[in-house]
């Protein structure tokens, strides 16, 4: 607790929290903020959480686009399947083939994606409160990041919980190279294949992968700060 | 922002492939996939407690669980896509069974709002979720015989499962009064051109008259054509309803040697006659022929060529959907027909016997529940008149020239040697008596377990009433002796009958996996044994499996409801082996009784497991019943 009150991750968290909170400029981003960060000392399964996975048409954020973001919440250590939800993203231009090949996203699924402002508002809106989940978590707080910047001016803060962080932080051991990817840690606790790549799939996937995790630690129930991004 | 299922693809693609979650139209789909809560158990973990509230259908999604009764025994270990935690969500009370991860497990649970609904909407869905066995597996054994009519009629085949009724000739029925003078009958039937006439009291049928019946009992004895029939007839003849299957009715007749079956209404009334030819020709289906071939046989190579078909007739009865009890006849029949035959063709080489004497089969020819591979047990029973110095060498040839032929045409020679080539099963009926005593008497486990089959006979050829005798006085015999009916059920109720499946393994109750499934051993003779058990306690007559559980219910020593439960599990357990057995012979495989329970549908499994659950609590029921001897 006191590591967390004066310099640790979680401090750190809330200052930057507060920081943006009071330079957003008023709209869905200030919003965002007037909600508050959850209070990191309480058990997991008193914070509601969502698993969030962005697909993009490139690696670099501040000149890629989002295409969509794919959520499921969890809640009380279970995951809510019906709360699976995909917002899609209108890109600037038409995708690249290789987008397409890979995030099987059409320019027919497309058309019903919103400008970047209203789907990024919308998004907000759905995460307000909430701890975020993601495998490899600095692409989607990156790309949240630069696409809030694009539209209001400023920068996205928000507590994640990095899956692949988690795994290197808890089960210290050494990997292969690819040792770390989402699938590859499934398998590993037994977590089924899942064919498809798309958001809503690989949040569900990540989701999982929380669960097991937290089955697997040894100790007790984790509080929500012990699973915070470093 | 919310999503349709075709996006949820994982969990509804999952469950799509899941039982019963096909059965749901895709509104109910949808429904159930967004009801759906993920959950993660690490192994060993409980994942219900026995007596816990429990709130949610779980769906293996990735793990196994065991469920232990109670917390201890174990119930079943369940796999993928197996779900658990239905029963106490349909009582709406509390958990009997612990659920423990014993891999870890990837959980899909539904609440029980969720369920609830989907059982409401969905027939399929909550028919699947049926708590009790025997309803569930009933169903099975109609559906199957629905399928299997369903498959007989989209060969464009008459279907064998079609009732006598549709045979019966429109024409107005012959029929004399009994006291219609013997003359008047026979020209009545030579006017009406018909070769059976049955005789009537108004419209009840009190007896029979064929052509035959003119020839050997009037002309040959040259009785008076002023006697009225009833002096004549075969009085009480046997009868169908209409309803009877033509297979059954075909069965009948081919066992019984007779060529016509009156018919009655349900009132009692004769409606008309069916004839063994109308239903072949019919049928128009060669699976007869074998009959009839061997009945033909003038050695015993062409009654094994004729036997070599047997296997392709009975993949051509299972495929056109006949049911295993009909199938199961048909190749008793066979086996009994080629039984006569060698007996008859042996006997005109060697001579009529010396002796009076009958040829007794015992095990599942004696029950007429004979399978594909099965062996042979068979023995002579001999009058007083059996003379051992004298007669007991042409017996001796005979048994041999029985055994050898059996053996040739596919009957293999018995293990244990329970062969009227044997010395030992050539006896008379006191003798039999004496060494059936023996066991009863002085009952040790080891006999008593290989006694079953004995207590299963029937005479085939010779003088059957022999046989008769000798079975009602062992009957009796055992009958009074508590401690071996006590015996004789212990052993019956020792067998292992298996828990289900696990994955590709079959679970036995001491958790471990086996990869042969034996449904001879495993599941079918313990309906036997039980049903043998009852017979020998209650003094049944009756052999077949089926008809002594009928009559034990009717004795009431056996429930209603157990009887018609086994009597279901038999009929299913058989079909699967008919079925496996036609599919290795198609394969160009032995049939045999083992199969690998990987090759076994979803349905068989699931039905094979509520089969097992009713057989084992049956041989429980039976050991304490009896633990004390019976009575």
């Amino acid at each position: 607790m006191a590591l967390s009150l004066f310099g640790g991750p979680e401090a750190r968290l809330r200052k930057a929290f507060a920081k943006a909170a009071r330079d957003a400029p008023s709209g869905p981003l200030a919003e965002y903020y007037a909600a508050g960060l959850p209070d990191f000392a309480l058990p997991l399964s008193a914070v509601p959480m969502t698993a969030i996975d962005l697909e993009t048409d490139g690696l670099e954020a501040r000149d890629s686009a989002i295409l969509e973001a794919g959520l499921v919440d969890l809640a009380d250590g279970r995951i809510a399947v019906g709360s699976a939800g995909r917002i899609r993203f209108r890109p600037p231009a038409a995708l690249s083939p290789d987008a397409v090949t890979i995030h099987g996203i059409t320019d027919d699924a497309l058309e019903q994606a919103l400008p970047e402002a209203e789907a990024l508002a919308q998004l907000l809106q759905r995460l307000v409160g909430r701890v975020l989940v993601a495998h490899f978590a600095q692409i989607e707080a990156g790309f949240l990041d630069a696409a809030c910047r694009r539209v209001w001016g400023q920068g996205f803060v928000a507590p994640f919980v990095c899956t692949m962080q988690l795994e290197q932080r808890w089960f210290p051991r050494p990997r292969a190279a690819d040792g770390l990817r989402l699938g590859k840690l499934r398998s590993g606790y037994g977590l089924p294949h899942y064919g498809a790549h798309d958001g809503v799939t690989d949040a569900l996937a990540c989701a999982e992968l929380l669960l097991a995790q937290i089955a697997h630690r040894p100790g007790g129930a984790p509080r929500v700060g012990d699973l915070l991004r470093r | 922002m919310t999503l349709g299922e075709s996006e949820l693809r994982e969990v509804c693609g999952f469950l799509e492939r899941t039982e019963p979650f096909p059965s749901l139209d895709r509104g109910q789909l949808n429904l159930a996939c967004r009801a759906v809560e993920v959950a993660y158990f690490r192994r060993g973990s409980t994942i219900t407690a026995a007596g816990d509230a429990n709130r949610h259908l779980s769906i293996i999604r990735a793990g196994a669980v065991e469920l232990r009764l109670g917390g201890t025994d174990l119930h079943a270990r369940l796999g993928e896509g197996d779900c658990f935690g239905y029963p106490s969500l349909i009582r709406n009370g509390t958990a009997q069974n612990e659920a423990i991860a014993v891999e870890d497990c990837l959980l899909y649970r539904i609440d029980a709002a969720a369920f609830a609904r989907l059982r409401q909407e969905s027939d399929g869905f909550r028919r699947f979720f049926e708590i009790d066995e025997a309803s569930r597996l009933r169903r099975a054994v109609s559906a199957m015989r629905e399928a299997g009519a369903a498959a007989a009629e989209a060969q464009g085949a008459f279907t064998i499962h079609a009732p006598v009724e549709t045979l019966l000739a429109m024409r107005e029925i012959v029929t004399a009064p009994p006291e219609m003078p013997i003359g008047t009958a026979a020209e009545l039937m030579a006017r009406e051109d018909v070769s059976t006439l049955p005789v009537c009291e108004g419209e009840r049928i009190v007896g029979i008259i064929t052509d035959k019946d003119l020839r050997r009992r009037v002309l040959a004895v040259g009785l008076d054509l002023a006697t009225p029939v009833s002096s004549v007839m075969t009085p009480d003849p046997l009868t169908v309803p209409l309803s009877e299957p033509l297979a059954s009715a075909l069965l009948t007749m081919t066992g019984m040697h007779i060529h016509h079956l009156p018919v009655l209404d349900a009132a009692g009334r004769l409606r008309g006659i069916v004839s063994a030819g109308d239903i072949l020709a019919q049928l128009g289906s060669n699976w007869l022929h074998v009959v009839r071939e061997i009945e033909g046989a003038g050695d015993p190579q062409a009654i094994a060529r004729a036997t070599s078909q047997l296997p392709r007739a009975v993949g051509g009865l299972v495929g056109a959907g006949v049911d295993a009890d009909h199938v199961a006849r048909y190749v008793s029949t066979v086996a009994e027909v080629a039984h006569r035959r060698l007996l008859a063709l042996a006997q005109a080489e060697l001579g009529p016997p010396p002796a009076r004497f009958a040829l007794v089969a015992f095990g599942s020819l004696a029950r007429s529940e004979v399978a594909l591979g099965s062996d042979q047990d068979n023995g002579f029973v001999f009058a007083e008149d059996f003379d051992r110095e004298r007669h007991d060498g042409y017996f001796a040839e005979l048994g041999r020239r029985l055994s050898d032929g059996l053996n040739t045409a596919g009957f293999r020679y018995c293990p244990g040697d329970i062969m009227a080539s044997n010395p030992a099963y050539r006896r008379t009926v006191e003798e039999w008596q004496a060494h059936f005593s023996g066991w009863i008497d002085k009952p040790d486990p080891q006999a008593v377990l290989e006694s079953g089959i004995f207590f299963d006979m029937r005479g085939v050829a010779g003088e059957i009433a022999l046989v008769e005798a000798m079975r009602e006085r062992i009957f009796e015999a055992a009958r009074r002796n508590r401690i071996f009916l006590s015996f004789i059920a212990r052993s019956a109720a020792a067998t292992a009958v298996p828990l289900g499946f696990f994955r590709n393994f079959l679970l036995k109750e001491d958790a471990v996996e086996g990869k042969v499934l034996d449904l001879k051993a495993q599941a079918i003779a313990p309906i036997v044994d039980l049903a043998r058990s009852h017979a020998i306690a209650g003094g049944i007559a009756a052999t077949g499996t089926i008809d002594r559980l009928a009559a034990a219910a009717k004795a009431g020593s056996l429930d209603k409801e157990a009887a018609r439960d086994l009597a279901a599990c038999f009929e299913f357990v058989r079909d699967v082996r008919f079925r496996h057995q036609a599919e290795q012979v198609a394969r160009g495989d032995p049939p045999s009784n083992l199969l690998d329970p990987g090759d076994l549908s979803r349905f068989d499994r699931e039905h094979l497991r509520d089969a097992f659950k009713l057989i084992r609590a049956q041989l429980d029921k039976l050991r304490s019943d009896f633990a004390g001897g019976m009575g």
